[in-house]
């Protein structure tokens, strides 16, 4: 892999190799940071109340807020639900119309005051317009026993 | 998709032997042994040059995977006999498992998947001793140590943070049960192929490592070890797919891949581990790209490994994960041993790596191979960064972020285009060099094809860029394929006289290992016209009280009846929906909302209307006392080809699989191969 070792005649052509090999990694590297940087790409894990001293989020904003549902906010119209998470130092009221994971309502039933989800959306100010709702399943199969 | 597996008449004989849950332990502690004296035998054989202890070594090693495979009887036995006092078997089953499912509660947690990781690992290992080729070598010998090396990480882990025969102190009554989503054929499957891929590939490591201990590094570390390759690459193959299939069938969100870490961690080697399948091609005609391979094995062996400290540790969150106790810490020493002391070794030999020939044109097959591996690095590389970006980000920032599905999507078409046009333009080019004119040549009937089927797909109302780009390649590619078989054929049939049929027969059969990799090309282009449906995904919910209709795409959707039903384990809540699309009635369609009583857990069981065109896939996302629904719904473009894809590239593997052992060449390949002598060849 010397230079030493290279013919004459085989280094226009080992440059040419370089060169294509070194416009090839530009490329993808340019191509993975212009990816991340675009809207939609990333998503930030926020507290209720960082997201509510934020604000209402731009364009570019999704944020994920995870908290528990407080008992007794669930609300159901038609496609749309509604609820409220809390995450000890305040309270956040959600509405989404995606419907709700399995594990949702697998947890809501086990114990309405024990569901814990992670929320992905928009804040308007006063709620987040959820696209996404995760649900996490509740790992009754190490904790109970 | 309530599908229902057939009882093997397996599990009756398995389920009167009653427990064998306390041998379990006693075993693996043997197994261990076994392993600890596999590694000094073949260590000392190969530093002693000892061949009788190599061979000893060896035996050590079949008694290992015996005594494993024991341990493993022994767990299962003692689920058909619901031994609750193990708490492994309490954990992940309970009374009213029966049948096959209770081999999926063999892998429903931790404890057990590793000992099938260990399992597979150690029989491999036996396997592939002794019936390498050159049995009473050093390369052998030292492959036995490695092996060794890495069977006793597994059994320790067993032994020790993930023991699953650990007993309870006081034995329930009834066990809490099996997750019903694992309750799945795909999770009977799904889950041994990843491992059977993911360990299979230890394989290759430990002779590529015994090739760089040994400065054996001619290629017949790569001919020992090409079948374990190509097995160890079509079981992950498949086993993504499938996996891709149960999420489908089975978790009701109306896609396939989420580009979940978990997911990506079994991507990631399947990507490293094609560019390998690829690169050897080069290493074995043309004597090059030796460092590119080695560093290959080990980086995809690493990420294999990594993927299941990803699961393991919970470290990401993702629904994969059973974040449960420590074991995931020690695997984070193990791999780094492994990738320094893989990169130092191979640091020291680079002298014995280095290349016989070199690239004589960019316009070569060569130039095209290596294209193809660059591209499969870069591609794992995005793939691993999305992966680790969260944590690297809130390491040096302190901000916690996660990267969503766009990212990936974003990055990654236009590389897997990209590696899909290679593949149509790699069989079009020559060894060593080609004229720019003669490729122009050969390439402008298969390039017209895919212009033509943009223009006439954008004349026909497709606006997506994205899809017309993946339309167009994926027939450009299919085309010069197609072609490849065409012209083989016509040789054939020109030189013995054969019918068509006959002469593509003959094509396959004489050179299994060029045109099998082609139909696995074909599978792949199929499957990417399946995956260019996403770009005209259609989802649409509503909430229906009986005899209410709603529309997706052009079908209309009538809630007609409903039923609820009980059975022992669930509670059955069914909505009948009629389907029709312009006035006329084409299906009834069944998606179930049930209640698993043992587990409590709520699961939709989704409905689905397949064909080629286009995928009508139903989920109840709800279903109130007063019999309202809650009703999501999907079309899904072209997934079917995703399986027919699939279908294809397994019957491409078959016929790669079924090809004899390459022959170790004595020099290099021959200077300059025409067009037409190579697919004769």
């Amino acid at each position: 892999m010397t230079t030493k070792q290279v013919p004459r005649a085989a280094r226009p052509r080992r440059l040419k190799f370089a060169i294509g090999g070194a416009v090839v990694a530009v490329a993808i590297l340019g191509l993975i940071s212009w990816a991340m940087g675009r809207p939609g790409s990333t998503s930030f894990y926020m507290t209720i109340a960082e997201l509510q001293a934020e604000g209402p989020s731009g364009v570019a904003g999704a944020y994920r807020v995870n908290g528990n549902v407080v008992p007794g906010s669930l609300e159901q119209q038609g496609i749309q639900t509604s609820f409220a998470i809390s995450d000890g130092a305040g309270r956040l009221d959600i509405t989404t119309r995606q419907p709700l994971p399995d594990a949702f309502s697998t947890a809501y039933d086990n114990d309405p005051a024990a569901v814990e989800v992670v929320a992905e959306g928009r804040y308007d100010g006063q709620t987040l317009m959820a696209t996404k709702v995760l649900a996490k399943c509740p790992s009754k199969f190490k904790t109970q026993a | 998709m309530p599908l229902q597996v057939q009882d093997s008449g397996l599990t009756g004989p398995l389920g009167s032997l009653g427990s064998l849950g306390s041998l379990g332990r006693p075993a693996l502690l043997a197994a261990l042994a076994f392993a600890l004296l596999g590694l000094t035998l073949c260590a000392l054989g190969a530093t002693r040059d000892r061949r009788d202890l190599a061979a000893a070594g060896v035996r050590a090693v079949v008694a290992t995977a015996v005594f494993v495979a024991f341990a493993t009887f022994c767990l299962l036995t003692a689920f058909f006999a619901h031994d609750f006092s193990l708490d492994y078997v309490a954990s992940y089953s309970s009374r009213s498992l029966t049948g096959p499912y209770t081999f999926t509660a063999l892998w429903g947690g931790m404890e057990g998947s590793l000992l099938l990781w260990t399992l597979l690992l150690t029989v491999f290992a036996a396997i592939a001793l002794t019936r390498a080729p050159a049995r009473r070598s050093a390369l052998v010998a030292w492959a036995g140590a490695v092996l060794c090396g890495i069977s006793i990480f597994f059994l320790v882990l067993l032994a020790m943070p993930a023991n699953p025969f650990a007993e309870l102190a006081s034995v329930p009554a009834d066990g809490q049960g099996l997750n019903p989503l694992l309750q799945s054929p795909g999770m009977l499957i799904h889950p041994p192929l990843l491992y059977t891929g993911f360990v299979g590939f230890s394989i290759p490591f430990a002779f590529c490592i015994a090739a760089l201990i040994t400065r054996r590094l001619d290629d017949s570390w790569l001919r020992a070890t090409r079948r374990w390759t190509l097995f160890a690459w079509s079981a992950l193959s498949i086993g993504i797919v499938l996996g891709g299939a149960w999420a489908y069938t089975e978790l009701g969100w109306g896609g396939y891949w989420a580009w979940d870490p978990v997911e990506n961690a079994s991507f990631m080697p399947w990507l490293t581990a094609t560019a390998f399948l690829h690169s050897v091609v080069i290493q074995e005609k043309r004597r090059m790209l030796k460092v590119w391979n080695v560093s290959l094995i080990l980086l995809t062996y690493v990420l294999a490994v990594f993927g299941t400290f990803l699961t393991r540790s919970g470290i990401l969150s993702s629904i994969h994960t059973f974040a449960e106790g420590d074991t995931g810490k020690w695997f984070l020493p193990y791999l780094g041993v492994m990738l320094l002391g893989g990169l130092a070794l191979i640091g020291s030999r680079l002298d014995s790596l280095r290349s016989e020939n070199r690239f004589d044109s960019l316009l070569s097959r060569e130039s095209a191979f290596l294209a193809n591996n660059v591209l499969f690095v870069a591609a794992g590389f995005a793939v691993l960064w999305g992966t680790v970006y969260p944590i690297v980000n809130e390491a040096f920032t302190g901000v916690r972020l996660s990267v969503v599905p766009p990212f990936f999507n974003r990055v990654f078409a236009p590389i897997g285009l990209a590696i899909v046009a290679l593949a149509g333009i790699g069989p079009l080019i020559s060894w060593r060099r080609m004229s720019k004119g003669t490729f122009a040549r050969v390439a402008r009937p298969p390039a017209l094809a895919g212009i033509a089927t943009m223009i006439v797909l954008a004349a026909g109302g497709v606006r997506s860029i994205g899809a017309l780009l993946a339309l167009g390649i994926s027939v450009f590619t299919a085309a010069a394929i197609v072609g490849e078989f065409a012209r083989g054929s016509r040789v054939h049939r020109r030189r013995e006289g054969s019918a068509w049929l006959e002469s593509l027969r003959r094509t396959l059969t004489r050179n299994r290992r060029r045109y099998g990799g082609y139909i696995v090309h074909l599978g792949i282009v199929l499957m990417v016209i399946g995956f260019s449906g996403n770009a005209f995904k259609v989802e649409r919910s509503a909430e229906l009280a009986p005899n209410e209709s709603m529309t997706v795409g052009a079908y209309s959707l009538t809630y007609v009846d409903h039923s609820s039903a009980s059975t022992p384990e669930k509670e059955i809540n069914e909505a009948v929906i009629a389907v029709s699309r312009g006035g006329e009635r084409i299906a009834t369609l069944r998606p179930q909302r049930n209640f698993h009583i043992a587990q409590r857990q709520t699961q939709s069981e989704v409905a689905i209307r397949t064909t080629p065109a286009e995928d009508l896939y139903l989920v109840l996302t709800s279903f109130d006392a007063d019999a309202t629904i809650v009703l999501r719904s999907f079309v899904n473009p072209l997934t079917w080809w995703i399986w027919a894809g699939a279908a294809v590239m397994l019957a491409g593997m078959i016929v790669l699989l079924w090809s004899p052992a390459p022959q170790a060449v004595p020099g290099p390949v021959p200077v300059r191969v025409r067009r037409t002598e190579v697919a004769s060849r």
